[in-house]
């Protein structure tokens, strides 16, 4: 497969994005701008300009009409995707570290740092899917996380049921998203180890979580039991899980990027993993960037995915035929009608 | 809506500039060839000013695909933000494509197995074409143990070791394996072995390297009689060697040729050196010695 290069920021990537048929994806990195892509063929569409930091996090509602991101300059901010015309800002007194869209699109969160005196908190809003609309600047739902540690990231569960966060010291939190109760809290990953990714399967009822820790987890979302554990041999920035039929998880990390210009591209592991999502066993890698990769992310229709390094570079991957192809023994067993 | 320009074939796109420099250009000619294709002739003012003609021939292939038509309107959204009034298909400076990675997931990948034993496999592979195969009997690019000469003639400087050998084992106790301190001894070498262990012609028949002529620039045609009958019309020959390639028989371009007195040998040398033979010149000189 041949990457495609999206050059587009002139800083590291913090996170990318698919809209939901997989045709755009969704980029910010350090400096400032917004970018959106056709994945298959890597032209930009667009840029969207307004926000006055670092940008940490963007998602897109399911209907590609909406985009939501996030940044240093303490505003959560909503665009028109077509036009790139900011449509709101909600400004917090703190930078905003993540924010999604539930699985509906009705919904939005964002989660604010926890620094200067402020603590950890989930924002969630009612959004209306329409661009033309007001949207409204008061959450339906307030969680001040004061007993955890830093939240650092955070999700809608599957009909919005539940909204999970992963925090700064390695444990993962349930909580209603209804009433913002705290319903369960694990310490999955090594103590002291940041969550530093959370993603869903298709369906929602299970997700996977990276961490520093060198490990990734998959959880389930109702009771947040470890189902499996990928072993990879350098910290982990992110986490992703193809879609079906396709079992596979894809990893990304590297050395921190403060550590990068002592080792060669090739010790630094700057690779993306993909392991078996069922037998936990590494299958291949890919290589690329030239710096740890911040994001890993999937094709919602499972051609292609996309990794956002700290090089500043998007790489685009449409997968060939070995990909789909690959299966283990006994699932080739399974097929053929032996279980 | 995939129009296919250019078909791999097809060069003439762009021609000379036309001598006449008439300001007025003609809008672009477009004609249906028989075959399917159309040819566009267009004209139009180059970057240094020239009147440039450029002939098109493109053919046109309807793909039809389904696609999800929310992802289709998408498709013709004007461009915005930076990109606003660009046109459609990627640009160089935001979108590049990078090399090409072969991606196959196995069972029990292991890091640096799969992706690093390709590269190392070119670099022997690559290795091995640049080291350069060089006999020490005749210098030629064979193997030493392939050499045809081996039999007649010792490698360079060997002829001379025996005897510092004989001196050194000399003193040493007779025989004996790791005898004395002197550690180990390879048998050949060894007081008893040193009579035992002649080795095979040797001597005997070595070939007096002085008179062997090296021949290069030999035509692949050659054959080995050709080069007797040229040679021999100054001495004795005693031997010639054309080394051959062993899948296609034809000569490698080099060969030796010896002469039983070395003084036929240096004029041989004199006059065939430079001679034609063939479509090549020859080039003669003496066997040098490998280092």
């Amino acid at each position: 497969m041949r990457p495609i290069l999206l050059s587009g920021h002139e800083r590291a990537l913090t996170q990318v994005k698919f809209s939901k048929e997989g045709d755009f994806i969704f980029s910010v990195s350090k400096d400032h701008v917004v970018c959106a892509w056709y994945s298959a063929n890597g032209e930009r569409f667009g840029t969207y300009h307004g926000h006055q930091g670092a940008l940490w996090t963007v998602d897109v509602n399911p209907t590609t009409t909406l985009l939501a991101t996030g940044g240093a300059d303490s505003t959560m901010r909503l665009w028109d995707v077509k036009t790139g015309k900011l449509l709101k800002t909600w400004d917090y007194l703190t930078s905003i570290k993540r924010v999604e869209f539930s699985e509906d699109g009705k919904q939005l969160l964002g989660v604010t740092e926890k620094r200067t005196g402020q603590l950890s908190n989930i924002y969630v809003y009612d959004i209306i899917n329409d661009v033309d609309a007001e949207q409204t600047s008061e959450p339906s739902l307030h969680i001040v996380v004061d007993e955890l540690p830093r939240v650092t990231v955070a999700g809608f569960s599957y009909l919005n049921k539940y909204i999970i966060t992963g925090h700064e010291d390695g444990s993962i939190a349930q909580w209603d998203a209804k009433t913002g109760e705290m319903l369960n809290n694990v310490y999955s990953h090594e103590d002291g180890m940041l969550v530093s990714d959370l993603q869903w399967s298709a369906d929602r009822t299970y997700f996977i979580t990276s961490s520093k820790d060198k490990t990734a987890k998959l959880h389930d979302t109702n009771t947040l039991e470890v189902l499996k554990t990928y072993v990879a041999d350098t910290p982990l920035n992110s986490a992703a899980i193809t879609p079906d039929p396709q079992q596979y998880v894809i990893l990304g990390g590297g050395q921190a990027a403060m550590d990068v210009t002592t080792t060669s591209a090739r010790q630094g592991k700057f690779e993306a993993r993909f392991y078996h999502k069922i037998f936990e066993e590494e299958v291949g890698r890919v290589r690329g960037h030239f710096g740890p990769l911040n994001y890993v992310a999937v094709d919602p229709t499972g051609k292609c995915y996309c990794s956002g390094g700290e090089d500043g570079y998007v790489r685009v991957h449409h997968f060939d035929p070995p990909y789909f192809d690959f299966k283990y023994e006994v699932e080739r067993e399974r097929e053929r009608g032996k279980f | 809506m995939a129009a296919v320009q250019n078909p791999p074939g097809r060069t003439d796109w762009a021609e000379e500039s036309e001598p006449d420099l008439a300001t007025a250009i003609p809008p672009p000619q477009i004609t249906k060839n028989k075959d399917g294709t159309e040819t566009i002739v267009t004209v139009f003012i180059n970057e240094d000013g020239k009147r440039v003609k450029r002939t098109q021939r493109i053919k046109k292939t309807i793909v039809k695909k389904k696609e999800n038509p929310r992802v289709a309107e998408r498709k013709s959204w004007p461009k915005m933000g930076q990109e606003t009034g660009r046109e459609m298909g990627p640009r160089p400076d935001t979108t590049t494509l990078g090399e090409n990675i072969i991606f196959k997931p196995v069972i029990g990948f292991k890091s640096g197995q799969q992706q690093e034993k390709a590269p190392e496999e070119d670099k022997k592979a690559e290795a091995l074409k640049k080291m350069q195969i060089k006999c020490r009997i005749c210098s030629g690019d064979h193997f030493t143990t392939k050499c045809p000469f081996k039999d007649t003639m010792a490698p360079e400087g060997e002829a001379a070791q025996p005897a510092d050998m004989d001196a050194v084992t000399g003193g040493e106790a007779a025989g004996g394996l790791g005898a004395g301190g002197g550690g180990y001894v390879p048998p050949h070498l060894r007081k008893g072995g040193a009579a035992t262990g002649e080795r095979m012609g040797g001597g005997k028949f070595e070939r007096d390297d002085l008179a062997t002529l090296r021949v290069t620039n030999v035509s692949e045609f050659a054959e080995e009689g050709d080069l007797r009958e040229m040679f021999a019309r100054f001495g004795h020959v005693t031997r010639v060697f054309l080394a051959k390639d062993r899948e296609t028989q034809k000569a490698k371009g080099f060969a030796f040729v010896s002469y039983a007195d070395r003084s036929d040998a240096q004029v041989a040398c004199e006059r065939m050196d430079g001679y034609g033979f063939g479509h090549l010149i020859l080039r003669v000189e003496f066997a040098k010695k490998s280092t």
